[in-house]
């Protein structure tokens, strides 16, 4: 037997990408002990060049036949190289544009880096688990980072009760999904997604019902679906906003991730259970997150309530389970990373400024920073889906797709809810845009002069051209995206059974 | 009857009456710090019913995470809030403790049935490795379950930095790039106080 050990292939290569991140981890965590001055200085640098590295691999990546790494626990196919791209972009975005904010608010730079990257590289190993025992630990890896981001700011009560509430519901999530996957187990004998799929076929179909359910609850808790949703608002409200940034991006694309992998392999033969399931989370979610949004009157938990809504969105692709559903749900959310992470910019930009986030403090803005105003203008329309926005052609796809699949109900409510959703996107630019100067808020007619040369402040504004270029131009692109979002999914082998399910039945 | 069923059952009956003693102690005892270091030993005891059951991994696994670091971590909670307050009486402990009881009384019924109607022998003996069990599960974490274990490495490291981060107390005083004081709190300042603040 020890001999057997010694002759096995690992596939190691599948986790290059998430090799560099580690290295990344460490690197900062080595400059952090020679002070803050450096790691301050430094730290950017390594992250950088580690998520760089770490895109590079994965590009390389691209199409290669898949082989399971470490014996089944995980598999590098097209779609999880996809998600693992989003996700560590989405770090990159959320890394450039809290600099400024950290060294402001007086925190350590060098422990914020790490742990933003160990979520990352936790995030990007749960979008390509294929083992109930992988999942769970990179689950635990990104949320245990999680729950330390939104407490980062210590001093701040805000921030530490958005810390406990965040560790009390995960912690019970965590034990939910743990508790449904000893059902799993316990009737398959099994911990690989795959073989247990094969092996509950034939099982008594309420414990599976059962550990479906529990599974689907956990999924549910980390894409913040209604009526999973309760912690959200306040976990966005008070983390620290660049967290909030990579929590409504990065963390939501590996439960997405998670979702798809774990119902179209574990869960194949129940598609009509979870579908019904998935169908009343993404009406609950579209309904409930763009309603209570109009009632926010802080810009975080608007965004927060939005972030619900655009998740719903996305599950309608899932839903429809086709080759154009679930390209249409990965184009969503590489479009929802750039939207997003925009107007997240400009708000961490105003609120570096005012130090408010305050939707009434916006008023009259555009006399004083029409940079921001632009900006978040733009982002906001996107997420409302306005053409000729990148996410005005994300949600059509999604819409198209969820229609040829007899969807029907999900894309009225979609549409419905879009139309609601406009409406407190474009009051807060109408707050920034149509107020005359006189009616401007107090805190914008005392706003500071516009300073880009302070340290950090550089890389916010990459990141906010960038995003808001892509946001803005990025409908030009969007055939080639989608093509490229179509080749992730159809070169993924276990999604394939699932798509033919979904193409006999429409 | 041999002398190892002997001292099987007297293992048995000792361990158990440790457990259903310590047990009743941790409830019953009004001093919390008793009921901690009974509530080790009830961990301990259990832990010997798992060898009593050749399952020595997961007896060790017992010692090291119930007693090793949960009852410890509960005896640090007892002597960082050990203030000396007396407790005002609760109005309607009665039905408090009706409740309990009834909701406890349910959970073993419950567990009871479970008990009385499940097959309890393995299908196949082979299905019991015994001894061999510590061997199997170091064999598996270090081929199928690799990835798991070394991703816990680095999920315990980040773990331990966030911990110190939040415990510990230098708080940098001034903005290290442009020398601003700051307060380590949300930028975006709340416009109306917090429950927490009001004092």
């Amino acid at each position: 037997m020890p001999n057997d050990i010694f002759t096995i292939n690992l596939n190691a290569q599948a986790i290059i990408p998430e090799a560099f991140i580690l290295l990344g981890i460490v690197g900062t965590l080595l400059v952090d002990l020679a002070g803050e001055k450096t790691a301050s200085k430094w730290a950017p640098i390594i992250c950088y060049l580690s998520i760089g590295s770490s895109l590079f691999s994965l590009a390389l990546q691209w199409s290669n036949p898949v082989e399971s790494a470490f014996l089944g626990s995980f598999d590098s196919d097209n779609l999880a190289i996809a998600f693992r791209a989003i996700i560590s972009l989405s770090t990159l975005v959320s890394l450039l544009i809290s600099w400024r904010y950290t060294e402001q608010s007086g925190s350590p730079i060098g422990e914020f880096a790490a742990i933003v990257l160990s979520a990352t590289l936790g995030a990007m190993l749960l979008c390509g688990s294929t083992d109930l025992i992988s999942v769970f630990i990179s689950l635990e890896t990104l949320s245990v980072a999680s729950y330390l981001l939104s407490g980062y700011l210590k001093r701040d009560p805000r921030s530490s009760e958005a810390a406990l509430k965040y560790l009390l519901v995960g912690s019970a999530a965590a034990a939910v999904y743990l508790y449904g996957s000893s059902f799993l187990y316990g009737l398959s004998g099994s911990t690989n997604l795959a073989t247990i799929g094969l092996e509950i076929i034939n099982k008594p179909s309420f414990i599976t019902s059962l550990a479906l359910v529990f599974v689907l609850s956990t999924v549910a808790f980390k894409i913040a679906a209604v009526p999973f949703h309760q912690w959200t608002p306040d976990v966005y409200e008070g983390s620290p906003t660049p967290v909030v940034a990579f929590l409504s991006v990065g963390s939501k694309t590996a439960g997405f991730a998670f979702a798809i992998r774990i119902l179209s392999t574990t869960f194949s033969s129940f598609d009509e259970e979870w579908k019904l399931l998935f169908t009343i989370l993404a009406i609950l979610s579209m309904a409930l997150g763009n309603v209570v949004a109009l009632a926010q009157t802080s810009m975080k938990r608007m965004l927060a309530y939005s972030s619900i809504g655009q998740a719903g969105f996305v599950m309608i692709g899932i839903v429809s389970g086709t080759q154009d559903g679930l390209s249409a749900a990965v184009l969503y959310l590489a479009a929802y990373l750039f939207m997003n992470l925009g107007a997240f910019s400009c708000v961490i930009l105003f609120s570096l400024r005012t130090g408010s986030d305050r939707i009434l403090d916006y008023s009259g803005l555009y006399q004083k920073d029409p940079l921001i105003t632009l900006g978040l203008s733009l982002c906001l329309l996107s997420l409302g889906g306005l053409p000729p926005m990148l996410g005005f052609f994300g949600k059509i796809y999604l819409f198209f797709a969820g229609w040829a699949n007899h969807q029907y109900l999900l894309v009225i409510v979609g549409l419905v809810t879009s139309v609601i959703s406009i409406y407190y996107y474009i009051s807060v630019i109408k707050m920034m845009v149509v107020k005359e100067p006189q009616e401007a808020s107090e805190i914008v007619k005392s706003y500071p002069e516009i300073n880009w040369g302070i340290v950090g402040l550089p890389p916010l504004r990459i990141a906010l051209y960038t995003c808001v270029a892509v946001t803005a131009l990025g409908g030009i692109l969007s055939n080639p995206l989608f093509k490229l979002a179509n080749t992730a999914v159809s070169e993924t082998p276990f999604l394939q059974d699932i798509i033919a399910t979904a193409k006999n039945i429409s | 009857m041999s002398i190892a069923i002997t001292t099987q059952i007297i293992c048995f009956s000792v361990l158990s009456l440790i457990i259903l003693i310590g047990a009743l102690g941790v409830v019953l005892l009004e001093n919390i710090v008793y009921s901690a270091f009974l509530l080790g030993g009830v961990f301990m005891s259990v832990a010997g019913l798992y060898l009593l059951l050749n399952a020595s991994f997961v007896a060790a696994a017992q010692v090291l995470v119930y007693v090793g670091a949960v009852n410890v971590l509960i005896i640090f909670a007892i002597m960082l809030v050990n203030k000396k307050e007396d407790l005002k009486p609760i109005s309607d402990i009665k039905s408090r403790r009706i409740i309990s009881t009834s909701i406890c009384l349910t959970l073993l019924s419950l567990l009871i049935r479970v008990d009385l109607t499940n097959v309890w022998s393995l299908s196949s003996p082979q299905n019991s490795i015994g001894e061999e069990s510590t061997i199997r599960i170091g064999e598996h974490l270090f081929s199928d379950y690799l990835l798991p274990f070394e991703v816990a490495s680095v999920l315990l490291l980040m773990a331990m930095i966030g911990a110190i981060v939040l415990a510990r107390r230098d708080v940098m005083t001034k903005d290290i790039s442009t020398g601003l004081p700051v307060d380590q709190e949300l930028i975006e300042k709340s416009s109306e106080p917090l429950l927490t603040n009001k004092n």
